[in-house]
């Protein structure tokens, strides 16, 4: 065995060079190698069989039936074929592009929130809170495990408008939450940036963990602010974090469904103002019975946040996307 | 980082802003509580009640009466369990062999992986379905958590976690001693990654947990439904009892909690910061 | 032996086998919804009794959650149950998919029930093509329930509100100035009455026979402009239905009016507003208009495996007279099994309405009742039609715009 090394350096010009190779050891150097050459495919192949299982047919399944009419009750055989007409019929549908402005104002008008209160928050719990630390976080992550069943209930008994508690703080006449197609926007917003704040803290926190306390300490000595060391100590480490956490954000947002769901019912007259794309494809498969045209809109919503993710990435850059291997 | 915990007024400004939020966060986990323990016509009283009432037992007797609750937690805990150990151990795997090693077609995997995330789902229920019943899988749990043992989300956070808080010199260091792919794996960088697989166990969970369009596509049986599809069955357009399905929703997000606390211990844990001292 | 004895011996070795066969217990597997699948659940015990042999698995999910995977079984033609209950909001849908057998024929010859139930709930059921994809279980007439004291305290009558829709929202602008009461919940409850006035058998509501789209006919205008009228005179309360806000009016005197069907009445009592016992009266619906609100049927899937015995246990549901009394008793739901309708618990006087006889009432207007068939892009052209209403009832927008808008739209949609 080679001596151990307790200087860590990666300059290996100044360690000894080790002893001629057996036979043996040439062999066992040999596999080694092929073995590290051949380890990533083997480890990343639970994700791709489990995949070609059990995502690559209905992804499939899927493409061949936005090239087709299908009023699913019917039966598979009762499917025909229309080539590229779903696709044409959504992109001309009133509805769709409604939908498609509803979805983008969401991500917007929660997500951006979301991580402009949730990178400081978080910075300030790593910073200031011992030991109400777990408390504070735990109260601020609840919102995500809350069922959904309570969240529609909850809410909509704290956002009526003549008997819950919001309208009873706030001064002025009583807002119509869940009654005006404006208010009602502004409510699932509001509900969506409630639910997911405590994730990115969560997330962020993890990666403030990672960074080395003595940066800070090293800051603190030049004089730096609080403010200061934020900005310029932990959020650039905190990018590679950011750029996951603003993915999933922008993908989960764009896939938007539940939370309007829950608290605007289907069939009042609002269910219109806060339709996602995602509520509008359901409501094509379910409700008007085109199972075609629903799948049409997955992946022209598919293509959509694709494009986005990808600006998100060119956004971020090499360094943000944690990419280390050389 | 070590500050004196003395109540400076920046620290009572601090404290107040998380305060607040804490409050306005944590207040509808409150009130699932609250109702949880409030017969259904006081649940819609005006003002809504603020603090319990004395209606827990007679609500849990509903809930038990109309659903195999237990059975339903049951299902749920080991479902939920199975697919979040799966996840830990294949995501960091796969997310290692993103991060630190360099092989062809890379790039274009990887986007795969996360391409795979924005494919809205719930249309997938027809095909899926098809698939379950081909293997005989309808009917089991099995067919829960095994599509799911390799999320996608989990490879894209082990990825990222690793790429970035593994010291590239830890894993040369490993190889050089003559460490094998999978024992580097194993003994150098897995014991690292506490935060993050933390996070990612946590995630899982929850994310299994609330799951009921899976449930719904596969399960046929009432005793085999997982928490949130038993709960959704005691719905009624009109008729819905109120206070018995809170109190199912108040039990049902205990699990979660305990799953907070166990993980908050690893996530707010610091890094062994030994290792990557010069 | 003689070939005649063996073959006779075969034969009656045979039919032996066969009739032990028969008489080994069989599992039907009935899917269905809260709270439709209570009345099965009580029917159970009559059932075990009269069918010993015939054993029944009753799968219930939540309303969206049922028709959802009904509708994956269906596509797939796999996991279907031998009885599947529907919703009067998907009968359109899934009667007109061909999944179900037509009920007309044998081994059912459902057909000849038709004379027993309340006549429009045999067409909602039937698809096109003539066929009778289920049974009605259970309707809903439509009735006003109207506070009696808050009516009076304002020095007016029941017929005031009933005899013509001009009277009504006249009364309801009387009501508000004496009491600070609403007639309607929301002005969308006009439109639907209005636009299932007048309507004669076999007229379709948004579609006619051809698939023609009717909603810029006289008749939505004349829908729209009413349910606008009574919004800008202000007598409703613009509280959307089972939210807090609705509930906290129907308790506080907010809402002297609601018109739904008659079930309603069993929820106000039970749990809505169980103070008000008393002073709520069930009232025809205005101007002589008769419509149903909702309504469950019991379908048999054509590739369901024991479908003699499901339609059995489907007719024991619906064609059973204890069994839709006892559903009345459990659950409040009116039957659709006219016998079911001369049972004594029809003439008992209900407490909560004040001691009236309202079932007598809501059996003579279940009678009334057209006979709209149904389409099966109904939901969706409801949907249109709501939102365009707000569009014209929130927004100002012009009556025929929205209805020329509305138009466009479903006829984008319902592609045939």
């Amino acid at each position: 065995m080679h001596d151990s090394r307790n200087t860590l350096t990666s300059d290996s010009a100044i360690a000894p060079l080790p002893p001629a190779p057996s036979q043996a050891q040439a062999a066992r150097a040999r596999w080694r190698k092929r073995a590290r050459k051949l380890a990533p495919y083997a480890f990343i192949s639970p994700f791709f069989i489990l995949f070609a299982v059990f995502g690559l047919f209905p992804l499939l399944f899927s493409i061949w039936l936005s090239l087709h009419q299908w009023d699913a009750p019917a039966g598979l055989a009762a499917m025909h074929w229309v080539g590229l007409e779903n696709y044409w019929y959504a992109l001309t549908d009133p509805w769709f592009s409604k939908s498609l402005l509803t979805t983008l104002w969401f991500a917007v008008a929660s997500g951006v929130p979301q991580h402009l209160v949730a990178l400081p928050l978080a910075f300030l719990i790593h910073t200031t809170l011992k030991r109400s630390r777990n408390f504070v976080v735990g109260a601020y992550f609840v919102p995500y495990i809350t069922s959904s069943v309570a969240v529609a209930l909850i809410f909509t008994t704290l956002f009526s408008k003549d008997f819950g508690v919001i309208n009873a703080i706030l001064p002025g006449p009583p807002i119509d939450w869940l009654g005006d197609a404006f208010w009602a926007r502004i409510t699932v917003a509001i509900v969506v940036f409630w639910r997911y704040l405590g994730w990115n803290v969560v997330l962020y926190l993890s990666a403030l963990q990672v960074i080395p306390g003595d940066l800070y300490e090293a800051a603190t000595l030049d004089g730096a602010s609080r403010w200061q060391q934020f900005r310029h100590v932990a959020l650039p480490l905190l990018r590679p974090m950011m750029f996951f956490a603003i993915t999933l954000t922008l993908i989960g947002n764009l896939q938007l469904f539940e939370e309007p769901f829950i608290l605007i019912p289907p069939d009042s007259g609002l269910a219109i103002d806060v339709m996602t794309t995602a509520m509008f494809m359901y409501r094509m498969a379910f409700s008007d019975g085109d199972f075609g045209t629903a799948s049409a809109v997955s992946w022209l919503l598919f293509f959509l946040i694709a494009a986005l993710t990808y600006g998100n990435a060119r956004l971020f850059g090499k360094e943000g996307t944690g990419d280390v291997a050389r | 980082m070590s500050h004196a915990e003395r109540l400076t007024p920046s620290r009572v400004m601090t404290l107040a802003l998380v305060g607040a939020g804490v409050v306005l966060l944590a207040a509808p986990f409150w009130f699932t509580f609250v109702f949880a323990t409030q017969a259904r016509a006081d649940i819609f009283r005006s003002p809504p009640p603020l603090w319990f009432g004395t209606h827990f037992l007679s609500n849990v007797q509903l809930l038990l009466e109309r659903l195999p609750f237990w059975r339903n937690l049951g299902m749920s805990l080991y479902v939920a369990t199975m697919t979040t150990a799966l996840n830990l151990l294949l995501c960091a795997l796969a997310g290692y062999a993103f991060a630190v090693h360099e092989f062809a077609g890379k790039k274009i995997l990887f986007a795969l992986v996360v391409g795979s995330m924005m494919l809205p789902s719930f249309l997938n229920m027809i095909p899926t379905f098809l698939v379950m019943d081909l293997f005989g899988w309808i009917d089991t749990p099995r067919a829960l958590y095994v599509p799911g043992a390799a999320g996608a989300l989990g490879i894209f956070l082990m990825r990222q976690y690793i790429g970035s808080a593994i010291p590239r010199d830890l894993i040369d260091a490993a190889r050089m001693d003559g460490c094998g792919e999978l024992r580097t794996f194993w003994s150098v960088v897995m014991p690292l990654c506490g935060p993050a697989l933390g996070t990612l166990g946590l995630i899982t969970f929850i994310n299994a947990w609330n799951n009921f369009v899976g449930p719904l596509v596969v399960m046929h049986n009432a005793d085999d439904y997982t928490v949130p599809l038993a709960l959704r069955s005691m719905q009624s357009p009109n008729n819905t009892e109120w206070g018995a399905l809170m109190a199912g929703s108040a039990i049902a997000m205990l699990p979660l909690l305990v799953a907070f606390v166990f993980s908050a211990r690893r996530l707010v844990a610091g890094l062994t910061a030994g290792a990557v001292r010069g | 032996m003689p070939e005649g004895a063996v073959s006779r011996m075969v034969a009656l070795a045979a039919a032996a086998l066969a009739a032990t066969a028969a008489s080994a217990a069989t599992t039907i597997t009935v899917a269905t919804f809260p709270d439709l699948d209570r009345a099965a659940k009580a029917a159970l015990p009559r059932w075990h009794a009269a069918h010993p042999d015939i054993d029944v698995k009753i799968v219930s999910l939540q309303y969206l959650d049922h028709h959802t995977a009904m509708t994956t079984a269906l596509a797939t033609g796999s996991g279907l149950p031998d009885v599947m209950a529907i919703d009067f909001r998907y009968i359109g849908k899934f009667a007109g998919s061909g999944g179900f057998d037509d009920l007309n024929q044998p081994p059912y010859n459902a057909g000849a029930l038709r004379s027993q139930f309340v006549p429009y709930t045999f067409v909602q059921a039937t698809n096109a093509a003539g066929q009778l994809a289920a049974l009605p279980a259970d309707i809903g007439p439509g009735t006003l329930l109207y506070r009696t004291d808050l009516i009076a305290k304002a020095g007016l009558t029941e017929a005031d509100l009933t005899r013509s829709w001009d009277s009504f929202i006249a009364a309801g602008v009387k009501l508000k100035a004496a009491t600070g009461a609403c007639l309607v919940a929301e002005s969308t409850e006009i439109l639907d009455i209005l636009l299932r006035s007048d309507l004669k058998d076999g007229q379709g509501l948004y579609f006619d026979r051809s698939g023609k789209v009717l909603v810029d006919s006289p008749r939505f205008v004349h829908a729209f402009e009413v349910g606008r009228a009574a919004q800008k005179a202000g007598i409703s309360a613009d509280a959307t239905l089972w939210t807090n806000e609705w509930v906290a009016d129907l308790r506080s005197n907010k809402i002297a009016g609601q018109m739904m069907g008659a079930w309603l009445a069993g929820h106000l009592k039970n749990w809505l507003a169980p103070d008000t016992a008393g002073k709520w009266r069930s009232a025809p619906l205005p101007a002589g208009a008769y419509a149903s609100y909702g309504g469950s049927f019991y379908a048999i899937p054509r590739r369901a495996a024991h479908k003699v015995e499901g339609f059995e246990f489907a007719r024991f549901m619906t064609a059973d007279v204890q069994s839709q009394v006892n559903s009345l008793r459990t659950l409040d739901t009116f039957p659709a099994l006219l016998a079911a309708q001369q049972d004594p618990i029809i003439d008992e006087p209900m407490p909560f309405l004040g001691g009236q006889k309202a079932r007598e009432l809501w059996r003579e207007l279940a009678s009334k009742v057209p006979l709209i068939p149904v389409d099966k892009y109904d939901a969706m052209a409801t949907d249109v039609i709501r939102a365009e209403f707000q569009n014209v009832v929130k927004r100002g927008k012009d009556i025929h715009l929205a209805l020329a808008d509305a138009k466009d739209l479903i006829e984008h949609r319902a592609r045939r």
